[in-house]
């Protein structure tokens, strides 16, 4: 077994070093077992066609800082199954708006360094600028492997699915049954957007439809024409739908599933060209004082035991079978590409829109 | 000037600056003023005299119409201003009123302050001006036109607010206590001007205040005003001699009260014992009051005013208290009939624990 | 005034508010702008020629400026008629003038688009919406509707105050019709307070955030604030940090334009001040009793009430009551189960925390109100210090809280104090300009009169101040603990684990994205709000 030795790569003074390389020993000894995984003499883990059943993280113990815009339920659950499964450990969470924690993230970094250990965000684009950054740590977690190359990149990993589909009121027929048909005179006038402006989700769609081939930002013009009409987030699309006030719209899943539990008079339509996928990212931060537990955190998020509880509280997991199906196929934008294009991307979407 | 019976109906209601019958006042469901009867023939001053709370203030208010009334009836110069059902706005009632804290607006001049009442009659800006600036002329604070109340003196803001209401040109001048904020000399002034501009006007009034100089001083007829009725309307020497009671005695000037015994009559005058001694005066009120079976005799209580009384003579009493007040002297005496204030003219002639003795000119019984 | 009662110069309560100012304004607004200059002058330069932003800039100067002018109007005529024109059921028309105070400005927009919104309460109803309600036209409507109780508050306790009825009574006495006697007497006497309504309502307009996000980005309506709030959901990238700090810098620009002159004019008057006049009754009531006038003016101004805070209210609370939306709302479709996922376990810990955030909040304000008060009273300084306190106001919640945590970050991070002293920063303004206003009616002589009669300072603020002063102190406290206990957007970035404010609790909730239950959670808010302001101002108003 091998301890992870954070001073080597953190950075941080000697005595914090020799603090956390100290309780790191004397946690490990009495607990043995499992692996972490240093980063900087990384020991790639077998690679396995699922991820491993029980969470490891041997060694995890004190005190982290999660910042997080996942949505509360999901986080007090993860939280709750990891403390409950690692004795010892305790995560402060600090949970906003990813407007609020790109600005905490932002001013902590200003005003002293970073306080956070771990980021669990809600859309990779939003983490992608702190990879940019150097701030998160390059590793591979054990449970990792389980998860499609689409949804993780060497510093955040997917922690759960958000899907861009359709929607549209009860009565509507025929209804869409892919995006190009918001373009149709049948629903002219009664199209809700959410604003890329506002909701991550809504940028990962302008993303998507800006790569792909017959789309492009004329797409967005087009349902400009059609009267489409911009809402701040999904969530606005699905009441608007069901209020019918919009024919149709494009919302989450998440937000449809919810309302037509409840009983609201709508529809959910899965794209015959893909709902596009959103995956909610988690990584370590680099600078992390308490790096064992904050690997041990993501890890668990990443474990069928997490990807459990994640779907339990009515998110598509990543891995696993639990929580809400994707009633059809999947497609993801380069997120790359995207991310590196924020600002142009939403200045042309403005152009068209306003706001 | 004449004392009206507002009961008589002598004059033709219209014909009265102010005829007031039955009014009553409430604030929160409470009567401030109730069973009002007031009438004041044009040109007259009457003063409403009573202690604070007594609710002068309040009858100004509903004769100006800053507030409604319940029940009766208000006339201005013959026209009904106000009854239960009806009420005029202040702008358009014949009056111009006089206010206890001046009243003057911070963002005016004094010249500015003037001319408004004028403005609001539709005289040109500059004809007011010019006006206004007679106005306060005339009352000698010409020099203060262009200042605001911050940069006036009280005396100055006062004769601004009476220059105010000369400029309003009404028939009836109201003033709420105007001289309550100044001090000896410039409340004398101020008294001064207010009856000047009543002989350039020729305005009816109607004065409220609390003290008994001012009012028997400045009065053609003074209504002495208590919980919100009139007890007693007559001249400042009607007043002064005929109090009501013992309560208007005392509102009406310096009264002593004493026991006494009617012993029987010696033509014009009574003889009575006070205190065991037996004197013969001038007693008023023996008729007692209208419907009583027939003249008084017996035990009595007796109004003495101070110059009604003199020092030297057969009834007993013990000097307590000598003030000597430049023009006369006040003497407190302990009688056995009970405390008495003596005032002659000029300085003390006896000490505090003489026992001068002293006689009865003339007395009023209560 | 102040120097009577403490014993202390001038000197040194200018240095401890300046010092204070400096450090609660000063200094995170300096760390601001160091990271909106941090980026270059040349980014700087390209941002504020950059014609989204220029328009937005844009966008939030001209809506301002339409919500103060309108919603002083309305709360001058507002306050005229509740305080001078012997209303019926005056009490009520109160309550009802300031129920809007209760309400996050998010909960109003949201109960606006309930309400009067495509497919809300009208539009079901009878078939009728607010044509614009998103967009300028409703952004401007709803804010002027959260900004006519602020203004009522400041014009109505000039009213008492600074005009007295004998004034007015004057002016009716030397001719004046009432309109005649408001234009001419009334007006100009209220001027300072309408001036400072319509900077606290400009003010209270430029740096809204909830409004305009909710009504105005449907229609690609951006403000300062809706753009700087996009640009901090970037700010991984310093470029749009950057331009986030020189879009806050532009907000405060913007405020010390209007502030600046507007203080300075309001120092140079003098204070009003006059007598009691003993005896003389205090409602003024020149007209006709009963004229059915008053009970028209008096049922109009209910109707306005309900069409402006009761119907959008209702609206939150039917939504709130609807098991699904889209559903009709009627009693077939109604359920509680909304309520039971909106309260949680941390709703308790959230209340206790936005309690003890508030009452410290509005109580420091209050002293340090009267601090500023009493400087601008004894004139020099008094202005600029005034100004500076107001530009706090000024920043929109967002910037201000990371000008805050960038300045003190570094070790009150987490903790309830560093949300206080944000708070502390925000409000300042708004409890002082009513501060100022009351202590203009204390007597010189009644706290000189109190220390000859042996009262040592405190005990004169005690037994001679307080009760003086109580009706407007009281008044300016509640204000300051109602936005205190509402606000949400420096509390959801400066809280940390132990210290949760009530509305982060609710955000956090909200966000679960289910309307029906974001609406029991406004609801709850605005009820909690309701149960620890009422019975204040009902003890408020018992002492007086």
């Amino acid at each position: 077994m091998s301890l992870a030795l954070p001073a080597t790569r953190r950075g941080r003074g000697p005595a914090g070093a020799a603090l956390a390389a100290a309780l790191a020993l004397s946690v490990a000894a009495c607990s043995g077992g499992a692996t972490a995984s240093p980063v900087g003499n990384p020991i790639d883990p077998i690679p396995s066609a699922s991820a491993s059943a029980a969470p490891s993280g041997a060694g995890a113990t004190g005190t982290i800082t999660l910042y997080t815009s996942v949505t509360q339920n999901t986080v007090d659950a993860v939280v709750g199954g990891f403390k409950a499964a690692h004795p010892g450990t305790d995560v402060s969470v600090f949970r906003a708006p990813t407007a609020e924690v790109a600005a905490r993230i932002a001013t902590d970094l200003a005003s002293g360094g970073l306080r956070a250990d771990v980021f669990w965000l809600t859309d990779p684009l939003s983490i992608a600028g702190y990879a940019d950054l150097k701030l998160l740590q390059a590793w591979t977690p054990p449970s990792a492997g389980a998860i499609a190359a689409a949804y993780k990149t060497d510093t955040s990993f997917g922690t759960r699915l958000l899907n861009m589909v359709l929607v549209k009121g009860a009565s509507v027929t025929p209804g869409p049954a892919d995006w190009k048909d918001l373009l149709s005179s049948d629903v002219k006038g009664a199209i809700g957007l959410p604003d890329p402006g506002f909701a991550g989700s809504a940028f990962a769609a302008l993303g998507y439809f800006s790569q792909t081939d017959g789309y492009g930002t004329a797409f967005y013009r087009a349902l400009k024409d059609n009267g489409a009409t911009q809402v701040k987030a999904p969530d606005d699309v699905t009441t608007g739908v069901a209020e019918g006030r919009f024919k149709v719209g494009m919302t989450l899943d998440n937000s449809a599933r919810t309302a037509i539990r409840k009983g609201s008079p709508i529809a959910m339509v899965w794209p015959t060209s893909g709902a596009i996928a959103i995956y909610s990212p988690i990584a370590a931060v680099a600078a992390s004082g308490n790096l064992t537990t904050a690997d041990a955190f993501v890890d668990y998020s990443l474990s069928l035991e997490g990807q459990g509880l994640i779907a339990g509280t009515g998110w598509q997991p990543v891995v696993g079978s639990g929580g809400p199906k994707a009633d059809g196929s999947q497609v993801s934008p380069d997120w790359a590409a995207a991310s590196g294009k924020q600002k142009d991307l939403l200045a042309s979407y403005r152009a068209i829109f306003g706001g | 000037m004449t004392a009206l019976d507002p009961a008589a109906g002598a004059m033709a209601a219209g014909a009265l600056a102010v005829d007031a019958r039955g009014v009553a006042v409430a604030y929160d469901r409470a009567l401030v003023v109730d069973g009002l009867d007031l009438a004041v023939a044009p040109g007259e001053m009457v003063v409403l005299l009573g202690p604070s709370g007594s609710g002068k203030t309040t009858i100004l208010a509903a004769i100006a119409g800053f507030v409604p009334i319940r029940a009766g009836a208000i006339r201005i110069g013959g026209q009904v201003v106000a009854t239960a059902a009806h009420h005029e706005p202040p702008e358009r009632r014949d009056v111009a009123v006089v206010f206890q804290g001046s009243a003057l607006w911070p963002h005016l001049s004094a010249l500015d302050t003037v001319a408004y009442p004028l403005r609001r009659r539709g005289v040109s800006t500059a004809d007011a001006r010019r006006e206004a600036r007679a106005i306060l002329e005339r009352f000698g604070i010409g020099a203060v036109a262009d200042r605001r109340p911050a940069e006036m003196s009280g005396g100055e803001g006062q004769r601004v607010g009476l220059g105010r209401a000369v400029a309003r040109g009404a028939a009836l001048h109201l003033f709420d206590e105007p001289t309550a904020h100044l001090d000896g000399p410039l409340r004398d002034r101020l008294l001064a001007e207010i009856a000047a501009s009543r002989q350039a006007t020729g305005a009816a009034g109607i004065y409220a205040t609390h003290d008994t100089a001012e009012a028997l001083a400045i009065a053609d007829r003074v209504a002495l005003v208590r919980a919100g009725r009139i007890v007693q309307m007559g001249s400042p020497l009607e007043v002064y001699d005929a109090p009501v009671d013992a309560w208007a005695a005392r509102l009406t000037g310096p009264a002593s009260e004493l026991e006494g015994d009617v012993v029987g009559a010696a033509g014009q005058l009574t003889e009575i014992d006070l205190g065991g001694v037996r004197v013969r005066a001038i007693i008023d009120g023996m008729a007692g009051p209208v419907g009583s079976a027939g003249p008084i005799a017996g035990p009595v209580r007796l109004l003495v005013r101070p110059d009604w009384a003199n020092l030297g003579g057969p009834l007993p009493g013990r000097v307590m208290a000598v003030r000597f007040r430049g023009s006369h002297t006040d003497t407190d005496l302990a009688t056995p009939a009970g405390e008495l204030i003596i005032r002659r003219p000029g300085p003390p002639t006896v000490g505090v624990g003489a026992e001068p003795g002293w006689t009865l000119g003339r007395g009023r019984i209560l | 005034m102040l120097r009577t009662i403490a014993g202390t110069g001038d000197g040194r309560l200018r240095l401890l508010a300046a010092g204070l100012l400096v450090g609660l304004i000063g200094i995170p607004l300096a760390r601001l702008v160091g990271v909106a200059v941090g980026g270059g002058v040349a980014s700087v330069e390209s941002t504020l020629t950059d014609p989204a932003i220029v328009g937005a800039i844009w966008n939030t100067a001209w809506t301002a400026a339409v919500v103060a002018v309108l919603a002083v109007a309305a709360g001058t005529a507002a306050a005229v008629a509740t305080e001078r024109a012997g209303l019926p059921a005056r009490g009520w028309l109160r309550a009802g003038i300031l129920l809007p105070l209760l309400c996050p400005p998010f909960v109003t927009a949201f109960g606006w688009t309930r309400a009067y919104g495509p497919r809300g309460l009208s539009d079901r109803l009878l078939g009728i919406e607010i044509p614009g309600l998103f967009g300028p036209g409703g952004i401007v409507l709803v804010l002027t509707a959260s900004a006519v109780p602020l203004v009522w508050l400041i014009v109505g306790s000039a009213l008492a105050s600074r005009v007295e009825p004998d004034a007015e009574r004057a002016a009716r006495a030397a001719g004046a019709g009432p309109w005649t006697a408001l234009r001419t007497v009334t007006l100009p006497l209220l001027r300072p307070a309408i001036l400072s309504a319509l900077v606290v309502s400009f003010v209270f307009a430029v740096n809204a955030f909830g409004v305009p996000a909710i009504l105005g980005t449907p229609v690609g309506f951006a403000t300062i604030t809706t753009r700087l709030y996009q640009d901090l959901a970037r700010s991984a990238d310093p470029a749009a940090f950057a331009e986030a700090g020189v879009l806050a810098a532009t907000l405060v620009v913007l405020a010390i334009a209007v502030i600046g002159p507007a203080d300075a004019w309001l120092t140079g008057r003098p204070a009003a001040r006059t007598g009691e006049t003993a005896g003389a009754p205090r409602a003024f009531s020149a007209d006709r009793p009963d004229a059915g006038g008053r009970r028209v003016v008096a049922m109009a101004l209910g109707a306005v009430i309900a069409l402006v805070t009761i119907i959008p209210l209702g609206a939150v609370v039917l939504t709130a009551l609807t098991r699904a939306v889209g559903l009709a709302p009627v009693p077939a479709n109604w359920t509680l189960a909304n309520f039971g996922e909106a309260i949680n376990d941390r709703f308790l810990d959230g209340l206790a925390h936005s309690v003890e955030l508030a009452v410290a909040a509005a109580t420091i304000v209050l002293i340090l109100g009267a601090t500023l008060a009493a400087l601008g009273r004894n004139g020099r300084g008094g202005g600029a210090i005034r100004t500076a306190a107001t530009l706090g106001f000024a920043l929109p919640g967002s910037a201000l809280a990371i000008a805050v945590l960038l300045a003190y970050g570094g070790f009150l991070r987490d903790t309830l104090a560093i949300i206080l002293v944000a708070y502390v920063a925000k409000f300042w303004a708004l409890g002082q300009r009513q501060v100022a206003g009351s202590l203009d009616r204390l007597p010189d002589d009644a706290v000189r009169a109190a220390r000859a009669s042996g009262a040592g300072p405190w005990t004169a603020i005690q037994t001679v101040v307080a009760p003086l002063l109580r009706p407007t102190l009281a008044a300016a406290w509640l204000v300051v603990f109602l936005f205190a206990f509402h606000e949400l957007t420096m509390s959801s970035l400066l809280y940390g684990p132990g210290s949760r404010t009530l509305s982060v609790v609710v955000l956090n909730a909200q966000q679960l994205g289910d309307p029906t239950v974001s609406a029991a959670l406004a609801v709850l808010l605005v009820g909690m709000i309701g149960a620890v302001a009422v019975p204040l101002a009902l003890l408020g108003r018992r002492r007086t």
